[in-house]
């Protein structure tokens, strides 16, 4: 009980109900005698010697900022670059996170991410614990001006599932930078008890942007997640994404080329997409729905057990897969969705969400059609058989990590 | 002292009369109805002459220069029997002193004086303040609340016309459609807190009608309440006794039909009484030491018990101290089964099979001392307590069929979510205030109000499993798993609130003439709230973890299990830098904040009687400045944490009377008023409940930061007989830039508060029937009925926002909350031949027509309540002298509490329906 009760009147009688209820609640103490065990923010533990300084990153930058090579950077905290600013991270460049789902880097509409690294030189934004693991800090967001179907169009915009950032518009090639061997590692962290980081959350990113050789490693949340937008991406590789691999939603409408997904113990889907936010519902005007293009497709999982499921194709998503390859799942495609507002069936009838060319290994279920449209197997997959996936041992050389 | 008092008037007015040889009478008329209390503005005639006068505010009457003689007094009063007292000899240049009483029923003479001010139990006293008051006010006193079986104020006021009251023990109230922000409460005219942080006014299901004399509902605007007033103003008047002494004592007690039978289960920690007493604790400590599963509720009988007393002394010379206490408790046990989705636009989360288990209680004390002094002054404190606390245990989708679309494992069934919930809010009111006359000309009324809340839910569990199917199947090999998306899926959670605030009124009412009176008065108050949150979420180490046993969850979440089978996370760690991460340690709070208003207001108005006419202008400044300063998490890194608006509002009102003839009023007010935001409105602190996640937006504070509100209001009465009436009234409202809580356009789907268009208007009217139906031979009413009834029309026109958060609208709608429809219907049977028994029995209905529970945007349609009627039957009986057997039945239909997703391809969707069961009670009453 509080002391301030006493300036209150009826004290008394408050104080003899509450010492009817026992409370024999433990004191906690917290012997931290150790430090370096426990310490995970890198600062009195010397990795790489550097020339350079060392730096804390956090805050609203509102002017362009270049990442020097020879310093080592120490992201503190939400990074976000405001509009008309320009982040530039150097090739070979390691960026550690400290510990927290509001630990993120984030470039806003109309900011730009100059993120090039090199096949031998990649660029990876990381934990800084020494025992690192699945949604220890946020992730990288970008956030753009093309079409979501979240809103009526226009300039409206929607915001973002972590920092509450503005997105969407109406610029289909908007530009938001170049992202080019960049590995994400070790985030997905809870920003709020639905709200969770991915490895890359793309938010109405507009196909002039460039997106190639990305990897989301040990994530907690999705891999790579696109929020609507138009955004092409190849070569991503995610790898122990504990939620779903890809996902999308919000009308997204981007081209998707060899994508390798490898599932560890503790997973959701490889795919999971939405036609649209069915939080808020599909405002667009004309109606749309997410309709990408996935070519060269490789999704690995932990085998056909009970309860596994590759891809969950919903809420109305059209798109097309070419040439797939899917392994160790009970279910391979599982369609969602009602004769109302989520058509995912319409879609398989109209010639609008199909896949051609696949391999199903040690699958027991090719296609489950919970959409309450009637169509056949065949309608929506066809030439099976012949597919090659994506050449992962190729393109993951040197860059990737598993 | 009255008459002592009387005496020193007569000798006034004797003196001056004395060379005339005319004498005078003067006297006291007292209200038999309402334990003799002074009946005012009651006719008194000379009979056969043209001489006569009506009672003041006191009762008191006097007629002066009547010629020597003897005469007839004849004592009438709309609705009393008219008593005429013969004999009454006037001699010249003496005072006649005659004090009787005038009732219902038929009167004998009575010569009982006592000092008292007018007291608004009676229903005939509170029509007849209806019927003189200068604005548009309606009452329900203690009297009509026993009568109609009212337990507490909520359902009181719930009696009065253009009032609803919310299903489902949320307190929730509308008048004329508009919900808890356009409403304000006080307590005898200060203001009252609020018990909880998604509300404005405090509950009223917690004001336990031994508490209340009565509860006004003013519908029109005038100028000594706050600004801040769209629908009503509800001021609770506490009881007080002046009498020689009463002790009584009540013992009752009640079963629901649902609830019986049921092995009810409730949180760990948590007294019956509804107390908690782990607060001084650090939650980490609180969830290590104790265990998660809920524990034997008890048998579900509810029990319920009062007592009450008071007594008057005399203190001094010409002093009064008057004392009235009262503490009660009770408890209630509600099952409810039924039904519960999220759904939008699909199904997000649906749980065909729910059950609810709620223990309630509620403790109240009461203490109301009155100071007076016949010279005119009186100065009374009230302290009152009330805590109340809600118990829930929830079990979704109990028939393994539960689905949620964002499930891991099988969207199709089995998806199970437990919540375990303790919710305890006290209050604390402490008040002191004041009435002085000065002469006949000035009074000088003041209190000062202190208020404190402490309103918590500690320590909520909630947990959700997977293929729950599996628990159902009787094999034991096959087990459900914890669901463990997110670290925080499965977690225990504390928020506490802390309000505080000191308020003030202050009246000086200047009575220039019979015909015209002034009023300067100021009214401040300055309110804090402290809220702060920690979650402390359990993310299973193993994927798919398995449950052998839903109802020991303690054999997982124990402290040996701690860093081997469960690590607890916290969204803020403590000391990152010392190595003290989020996880296995104490975090920081999660989210904080601190809001500050203040308002300080002068006002000024004048009661202007011409012929038949009454007009009250009146004109009000106030000061506004409202201030929040937050630290939440998730929101973007260059929000400022801190809003603050500082206003001015200058809002005119003029309220007419128009005395058609003695019996019938027409009507006529219009004001300018304000809606300003409230604090959990403008703090961005998202609540996330287990379906839905509401937050604030701080944008509400930018200009415009308040609602300008334009009221209207016309209304005839016509009180035709005893204790009857015919009320019509229309009203129109106009709120420009009103808020509505609406989806969010952001990834989650977060309900938050936007300013979504240039104006609401509201029209509609009310008529109110009471009419006595059989009479007795002495005019007595043996079967009455009341019946009122609201129309409304609502229209806003709902726009898109942006700003720090956006939304999507564009239609117009009717208001939230805004029933078409209302009806509140009561019949009572109260025979009059029995020598030392009174019965009175009851059958009270009421009514509401569908309405917007949330307005839906984008593509989501509204999510609406459906209309039910409920009906409560009520038996008093009063046995002699000290006894009183009371029984009731309440809500006799049981119907469906339905709510539903309005506009989806698939019709109406049902997100929520159960009952919540027949209350059948008997208690005993002992009047010592």
């Amino acid at each position: 009980m509080k002391t301030n009760y006493l300036l209150t009147g009826l004290t008394a009688a408050a104080l003899i109900f509450a010492s009817c209820e026992a409370d024999d609640t433990a004191e906690i103490v917290i012997n931290n005698t150790d430090n370096s065990v426990t310490n995970n923010n890198g600062g009195s533990t010397p990795e790489e010697p550097s020339t350079g300084e060392a730096i804390d990153l956090e805050g609203t930058k509102t002017s362009d900022l270049t990442l020097d090579i020879n310093n080592t950077y120490t992201l503190t905290g939400p990074l976000v670059m405001a509009p008309n600013t320009k982040l530039t991270i150097p090739a070979g460049m390691t960026i550690k996170a400290a510990s927290g789902a509001n630990v993120y880097i984030a470039i806003s509409q109309d900011a730009v991410i100059d993120a090039q690294g090199t096949a031998t030189r990649p660029i990876v934004l990381t934990s800084a614990s020494t025992s690192p693991a699945a949604g220890d800090w946020g992730g990288l967001i970008l956030l753009g001006r093309a079409p979501i179907n979240s809103t009526a169009g226009g300039s409206a915009t929607s915001t973002s599932e972590i920092g509450g950032l503005p997105y969407g518009g109406s610029d289909v090639s908007d530009f938001s930078g170049v992202i080019r061997y960049v590995r994400v590692e070790y985030s997905g962290g809870a920003a709020d008890g639905q709200s969770e980081n991915n490895g890359f959350s793309f938010y109405g990113v507009g196909n002039g942007t460039t997106v190639d050789h990305i990897q989301a490693f040990e994530g907690k949340d999705d891999g790579v997640e696109f929020f609507g937008g138009t955004v092409n991406a190849s070569y991503v590789s995610v790898v122990n994404a504990q939620d779903d691999s890809v996902d999308w939603t919000e009308g997204y409408s981007g081209t998707l080329s060899n994508v390798y997904i490898k599932h560890g113990v503790s997973h959701d889907k490889a795919i999971e997409a939405d036609g649209f936010n069915t939080d808020i519902g599909n405002n667009s005007n004309p109606l749309y729905f997410s309709a990408p293009t996935v070519n060269n497709l490789l999704i690995i999982g932990q085998g056909n057990t009970t309860d596994t499921e590759a891809v969950r194709l919903r809420a109305g998503t059209q798109g097309e897969f070419n040439n797939v390859i899917i392994q160790g799942y009970e279910e391979a495609f599982d369609l969602d969705g009602d004769s109302g507002d989520s058509p995912t069936g319409q879609g398989v009838v109209d010639g609008l969400l199909f896949v051609d060319t696949v391999n199903f290994e040690d699958i027991s279920v090719k296609m489950k059609n919970d959409t309450g449209f009637t169509f056949t197997e065949n309608d929506f997959i066809t030439n099976e058989g012949d597919a090659t996936g994506t050449d992962y041992d190729t393109w993951k050389a040197g860059w990737t990590v598993e | 002292m009255r008459q002592f008092y009387l005496l020193l008037i007569g000798i006034i007015f004797s003196t001056s009369v004395w060379a005339q040889g005319t004498g005078s009478v003067v006297g006291v008329l007292s209200d038999k109805e309402v334990n003799n209390e002074p009946l005012p503005f009651a006719t008194v005639q000379i009979k056969n002459t043209t001489k006569g006068t009506t009672t003041d505010f006191d009762g008191l009457y006097e007629i002066a220069n009547v010629e020597a003689g003897t005469y007839t007094l004849v004592f009438s009063f709309v609705g009393y029997e008219t008593v005429e007292i013969p004999n009454v000899v006037v001699e010249a240049g003496k005072v006649t002193t005659v004090n009787t009483g005038l009732g219902a029923t038929a009167a004998a003479l009575d010569e009982v004086v006592i000092t008292t001010t007018v007291s608004r139990e009676s229903e005939v006293a509170l029509l007849l303040e209806q019927k003189k008051a200068v604005s548009i006010q309606q009452s329900i006193g203690a009297d009509e609340l026993a009568r109609k079986g009212v337990s507490d104020a909520a359902a009181a006021i719930a009696k009065i016309s253009g009032v609803s009251k919310q299903s489902g023990g949320t307190g929730n109230v509308y008048v004329r459609g508009l919900g808890d922000r356009y409403l304000n409460t006080t307590y005898n005219g200060l203001t009252l807190p609020s018990n909880d942080i998604e509300k404005k006014n405090m509950d009223l299901d917690l004001f336990p009608s031994d508490i209340i004399q009565n509860v006004a509902v003013s519908k029109a605007y005038s100028t000594k309440f706050y600004g801040d007033f769209a629908a009503s103003n509800i001021d609770v008047i506490s009881k007080d006794y002046k009498g020689k002494g009463f002790l009584d004592i009540q013992l009752g007690s009640s079963i629901n039909s649902r609830a019986i039978g049921k092995n009810f289960v409730r949180s760990e920690g948590t007294g019956y009484f509804g107390f908690y007493n782990r607060y001084d604790n650090n939650p980490f400590a609180v969830i290590l030491s104790h265990p998660v599963d809920p524990v034997n509720g008890g048998e579900p009988i509810n029990i319920n018990g009062s007592i009450s007393g008071g007594k008057s002394f005399e203190m001094g010379e010409g002093g009064r101290l008057s004392l009235f206490a009262t503490a009660s408790f009770a408890n209630d046990y509600e099952y409810r089964r039924g039904s519960a989705a999220d759904f939008t636009t699909v199904e997000k989360q649906v749980y065909d099979d729910v059950e609810e288990f709620e223990y309630s209680t509620t403790t109240t004390a009461m203490l109301n001392a009155i100071y007076s002094l016949s010279s005119g002054h009186k100065i009374t404190f009230n302290s009152l307590f009330l805590n109340s606390s809600s118990d829930e245990v929830g079990n979704f989708g109990i028939d393994g069929n539960g689905r949620n679309r964002d499930a891991i494992l099988n969207t199709d069934k089995g998806f199970f979510t437990k919540n375990i919930q303790f919710n305890q809010d006290m209050i604390f009111v402490n008040q002191l205030s004041g009435l002085h006359t000065f002469d006949d000309k000035l009074e000088l009324t003041w209190g000062v109000g202190y208020n404190k809340v402490f309103s918590n839910q500690p320590d909520r569990k909630r947990f959700a499993l997977e293929n729950y199917d599996r628990a159902l199947d009787n094999d034991p090999d096959t087990n459900p798993s914890f669901y463990n998306n997110t670290n925080f899926d499965n977690q225990r959670y504390f928020q506490s609130i802390e309000d505080e605030e000191l308020n003030s009124r202050l009246n000086l009412e200047y009575t220039v003439s019979d015909n015209f009176k002034l009023n300067f008065g100021y009214n401040g108050r300055s309110k804090e709230r402290f809220f702060k949150n920690i979650r402390y979420g359990y993310d299973l180490i193993e994927p798919n973890t398995p449950v052998t046993d839903i109802n020991n969850l303690d054999s997982v979440f124990n402290v040996p299990n701690l860093g081997s089978v469960y690590d607890t996370f916290v969204f803020r760690s403590i000391a990152p830098e010392l190595g003290i991460d989020n996880r296995n340690f104490p975090g920081l709070d999660e989210n904080k904040y601190t809001g500050n208003l203040d308002i300080h207001a002068g006002y000024v108005n004048a009661e202007i009687t011409t012929g038949k006419w009454l007009f009250v202008p009146g004109f009000r400044v106030e000061s506004f400045n409202q201030s929040i300063s937050y630290d939440v998490i998730n929101l973007p890194p260059d929000a400022s944490g801190y809003a603050e608006s500082y206003e001015n509002f200058y809002l005119p009102s003029l309220n007419v009377r128009y005395a058609l003839n003695d019996d019938s009023n027409l009507r006529f007010s219009f004001s300018k008023t304000v809606s300003f935001p409230e604090f959990k409105e403008v703090a961005p602190f998202v609540y996330e409940d287990v379906t839905k996640r509401v937050g604030g937006n701080p944008d509400l504070l930018n200009d415009p930061a308040v609602s300008d509100v334009y009221n209207l209001d016309l209304k005839y009465e016509w009180f035709f007989g005893k204790s009857e009436l015919l009320s019509i009234a229309g009203f129109a409202k106009e709120i420009r830039n009103p808020v509505n809580l609406v989806i969010a356009n952001d990834a989650t789907g977060t309900r938050r508060y936007f300013r979504t268009g240039e104006k609401a208007n509201v029209y509609g009217i009310e008529v109110e029937v009471r009419k006595n139906l059989v009479q007795d031979a002495n005019d007595n009413a043996v079967v009455s009925a009341g019946v009122n009834g609201t129309y409304m029309h609502t229209k806003q026109d709902l726009r898109s926002s942006n700003g720090l958060f956006s939304s999507t609208l564009d239609r117009d709608d009717e208001l939230q909350g805004a029933s078409p429809f209302l009806i509140n219907a009561d019949i009572s049977y109260s025979p009059t031949s029995f020598e030392n028994y009174r019965p009175v029995a009851n059958l009270v209905y009421s009514y509401f027509a569908d309405r917007i529970d949330a307005l839906g945007s984008g593509q989501l349609g509204n999510i609406v309540e459906k209309g039910y009627g409920t009906l409560d039957f009520v038996w008093r009986n009063e046995i002699g002298e000290n006894w009183e057997v009371n029984a009731s039945a309440k809500n006799l239909l049981d119907p469906d509490i339905e709510y539903v997703r309005e506009g989806t391809s698939f019709g109406d969707y049902t997100t929520s329906i159960y009952r919540r069961g027949i209350n059948a009670g008997i208690s005993v009453k002992y009047k010592f």
